[in-house]
């Protein structure tokens, strides 16, 4: 053996003097269709490093003093927007403080006339609503034996029928439809309310509310509280000079808490979890039905506080302090992440007279008797947190590993065949001239 | 006959020179047979290189066989309505002498008594040591431990529920004369999908409405559970207050059960398509073998006696979790094994060369230069002493 330099001994990959190769027909075939495959896993090597994927975590809220945001959308075609009280309250049926809304009302035509929109009035809780500014200076109102409401217009008087109405709310009295009572003939409150008999009502807008256990209504007529109860008043509702009787038919057209998720997010989860947190809103277009004036829905919902963080967001953040945001933005961070709701819902319906499922094949589902008509959310919220994290599936070390290893690994597999066919065509070519 | 020839596959098809065509992109020259030399040593190590890939390709494969099994959450889908109770419990006091009812956060009251089959029976027959779950015995809840854990899993769970019928066992007979002074209870009822509130009371405390006062004395809420699940029934799943027993000497003891149900889906297809229409656990529940809908739930259990101005009873308050659990049992696709297994297979090939190779190496090194050294310490180098083995490398 010649002496041989140290590093020429190290060369682990010995190469065959050039006389000693052989090359065959199906070594080249093997060869091109090792590239192919080859190509082929790189390609999928490639597109799987450039794959973006959704990875859901699931945390514990750590969020504290936060807000969310309903949006709501309900169409009522069988009750006029002058009845509807959207009310606001947490559990222990106080209303919720600091509720900032903007909710419209959106009269619509009566429903035989395909509910087309008529006016929107905003929903607003101190809104100027019919000043009686051609009055006298000097004129106080009659409250009719009730206290006047809390910020009137004028301390102790009760100067507009929305006023009195306030001061018969306050007092717990039914109003009925103001016959009787100068201000409202003034605003003919009777006319216009029977003028609305026929329309429907659309409720849509945005409420800010503090993230806490809670629940909100859509019931006729004035509510006040009365000690620990809430109260509606229901006399415009049940008594209606119209042939057919207000019902509480709705559609809910949205109801979400928190921003919409924006499509191109929600195809990335799709394509990879079928199912699983996929954001979506179990309630919107769902439509119920009833032709009876006292029923009563309720949709028992649970939120999940989740977030959205696409690729290149900075992470979690606190977003006690978003409340500066207009409302209806809430939740959208600049850097493109949301934080949003996810909610479960079951929901129910009852007769206010009470009575069984017996219809239903249940006889021994006894409805509790009573109550408001009206639709009902109750709402509570989840101590977990869903985080939705957009991320490659492989940095780009892990794509030059992979397809290392995909070249690698088939060309001595292809090395490895092609060996064997030639062994065994020899062997075989041996026994033949033998 | 000569099949090669037929197929141009004779001598000159592997000879160098008559070139062209295919041959030229053959990157795999083999080297003339002429110019190679097999040694029983190369031979070995290529018999040990294969049982090896055999080995670990095999390993492979199993593991892909059995899948892997995942957490996944979500919040459910859809709007629900109804969720399905199955209970099987005996109470040591006379059937007449109980009210059971349901009352939820919707307002519902449903009348449970009316639906659920009540059997009178003797309590003796049921306090069979065997079956029952006894906190205090440790071996008992080693084995219940155990049970729990393989209820996890999905391959358990779905195999368990194949097996089973789907019905609630019947009651052991009396003997004749005796007086029953126990009641079984057992059935499945529809409640509201929310918060709600199951109880077993004595007749005339608590519903005023049905019937009589009954003796304080007859009290006796001693109980043993042998089924408490949610959802479609599946008697074989084990949850934990199935076959449990929970026992009292004073006549007012309330036990109170506060449940935390987690809806779970129990799945081995990939895309469990689930309906995207109203009741979500309904309809799974009719659907395909690879998928089970079921309910598990957590348990913190109370018992004290009360004042005579308390009801005594047996309550079971419940609540449902919106974050709906899924484990799942996945298999890789076929092609991501193939080619793990080909990286396995070349990776021993190519490493189990290298290292054959060197050792050559390292051999020819210490043969040449340290011949000498050789004769002084006879096993200085790798496995020097299989050397005669390789000796046809030397000739």
């Amino acid at each position: 053996m010649p002496a041989k330099n140290r590093f020429v001994r190290l060369d682990a990959f010995t190469k065959t003097v050039e006389d000693a190769r052989v090359r065959t027909t199906s070594g080249g075939i093997v060869t091109i269709v090792s590239l192919l495959v080859i190509f082929w896993l790189t390609w999928g090597e490639w597109s799987d490093y450039r794959r973006i994927v959704v990875r859901p975590e699931l945390v514990v809220d750590k969020g504290r003093g936060e807000r969310m945001e309903i949006h709501l959308n309900v169409t009522f075609p069988r009750v006029p927007c002058e009845l509807l009280t959207l009310d606001v309250m947490d559990v222990s049926g106080e209303q919720q403080t600091g509720v900032e809304h903007g909710v419209n009302k959106v009269r619509l035509t009566p429903e035989s006339e395909g509910s087309n929109q008529i006016a929107v009035t905003a929903l607003d809780l101190h809104s100027p609503e019919e000043i009686a500014s051609h009055l006298d200076p000097s004129y106080c109102g009659n409250c009719y034996g009730a206290p006047s409401p809390a910020g009137a217009l004028k301390d102790g008087c009760c100067q507009t029928c929305s006023e009195v109405r306030d001061a018969y709310a306050g007092a717990s009295w039914a109003f009925g439809r103001g016959e009787n009572v100068e201000q409202c003939q003034r605003e003919h409150y009777s006319e216009r309310l029977d003028e609305q008999r026929d329309e429907g009502c659309r409720i849509e807008g945005n409420l800010r509310v503090n993230k806490v256990v809670g629940n909100f209504h859509i019931a006729p007529g004035r509510s006040f509280s009365n000690g620990n109860m809430h109260l509606h008043d229901l006399e415009n509702f049940y008594s209606t000079p119209i042939d057919h009787p207000h019902t509480f038919t709705h559609e809910i057209h949205q109801l979400r808490f928190g921003p919409q998720v924006p499509e191109a997010l929600m195809d990335g989860l799709r394509s990879d979890q079928t199912w699983t947190n996929h954001h979506l809103n179990p309630l919107d277009g769902t439509r119920q039905v009833t032709d009876r004036p006292a029923f009563n829905y309720m949709y028992f919902v649970k939120v999940v506080s989740t977030s959205y963080l696409p690729l290149g967001a900075k992470g979690l953040k606190d977003s006690a302090y978003s409340d500066l945001s207009p409302l209806g933005s809430h939740g959208v961070n600049s850097d493109g992440s949301l934080e949003t709701h996810q909610y479960s819902v079951t929901s129910h319906k009852r007769d206010l007279a009470g009575g069984n499922d017996a219809q239903e094949g249940h006889k021994e589902r006894v409805h509790a008797r009573g109550g408001i008509p009206g639709i009902f959310f109750s709402y509570d919220i989840s101590p977990m947190k869903v985080v939705n994290r957009e991320e490659r599936r492989k940095t780009f070390l892990g794509l030059l590993t992979g397809i290392m290893a995909v070249v690698g690994g088939t060309l001595t597999v292809a090395a490895a065949i092609d060996r064997t066919l030639y062994e065994g065509v020899s062997q075989l070519k041996k026994l033949n001239t033998r | 006959m000569n099949g090669f020839a037929s197929h141009d596959l004779d001598e000159s098809a592997f000879g160098e020179k008559s070139g062209g065509g295919l041959r030229t992109f053959d990157a795999f020259p083999k080297t003339k047979s002429t110019y190679t030399r097999r040694t029983t040593g190369g031979g070995f190590a290529t018999l040990t290189l294969a049982a090896l890939s055999c080995f670990l390709t095999m390993n492979e494969f199993k593991g892909w066989y059995r899948g892997q099994e995942s957490q996944q959450f979500s919040v459910e889908k859809g709007v629900s309505h109804t969720m399905q109770v199955n209970i099987d419990a005996v109470v040591a006091m006379r059937c007449a002498d109980l009210h059971i009812n349901v009352q939820d956060a919707s307002g519902d009251r449903i009348l449970a008594g009316e639906l659920l089959t009540k059997e009178p029976t003797s309590w003796a027959l049921w306090v069979n040591p065997a079956k029952i779950h006894h906190q205090s015995n440790k071996k008992d809840r080693k084995s219940r431990e155990a049970t729990e854990s393989e209820d996890t899993h999905v391959g358990h769970v779905i195999g368990e529920v194949r097996k089973s019928s789907r019905k609630f066992p019947k009651s052991p007979a009396m003997r004749r004369g005796v007086i029953p002074d126990a009641c079984r209870i057992y059935g499945s009822l529809e409640g509201n999908k929310v918060q709600g509130d199951f109880h077993i009371t004595a007749r005339g405390h608590g519903y005023k409405e049905f019937g009589e006062h009954l003796a304080h004395d007859a009290f006796n809420f001693t109980h043993l559970i042998s089924e408490l699940s949610f959802g479609p029934l599946y008697p074989s799943l084990l949850n934990p207050l199935d076959h449990t027993l929970a026992r009292t000497k004073e006549h007012f003891n309330r036990f109170q059960y506060y449940l935390s149900i987690v809806p779970t889906v129990y799945t081995r297809s990939r895309n469990p398509t689930l309906p995207s229409s109203s009741d979500p656990q309904a309809q799974i529940a009719a659907r395909s073998r690879n998928t089970i809908f079921t309910n598990q739930y957590a348990v913190t259990q109370s018992s004290a006696e009360v004042p005579e101005n308390q009801i005594p009873g047996i309550f079971f308050k419940y609540d449902i979790e919106p974050i709906l659990l899924m484990v799942s049992e996945t298999r890789d696709d076929l092609l991501y094994l193939v080619v793990r297994i080909v990286n396995i297979i070349s990776g021993i090939m190519v490493g189990g060369g290298w290292i054959y190779q060197l050792w050559g190496w390292g051999k020819e090194n210490f043969a040449t230069d340290g011949a000498r050294r050789r004769a002084n310490f006879g096993d200085g180098m790798l496995n020097g002493r299989k050397e005669e083995i390789y000796e046809g490398r030397y000739d």
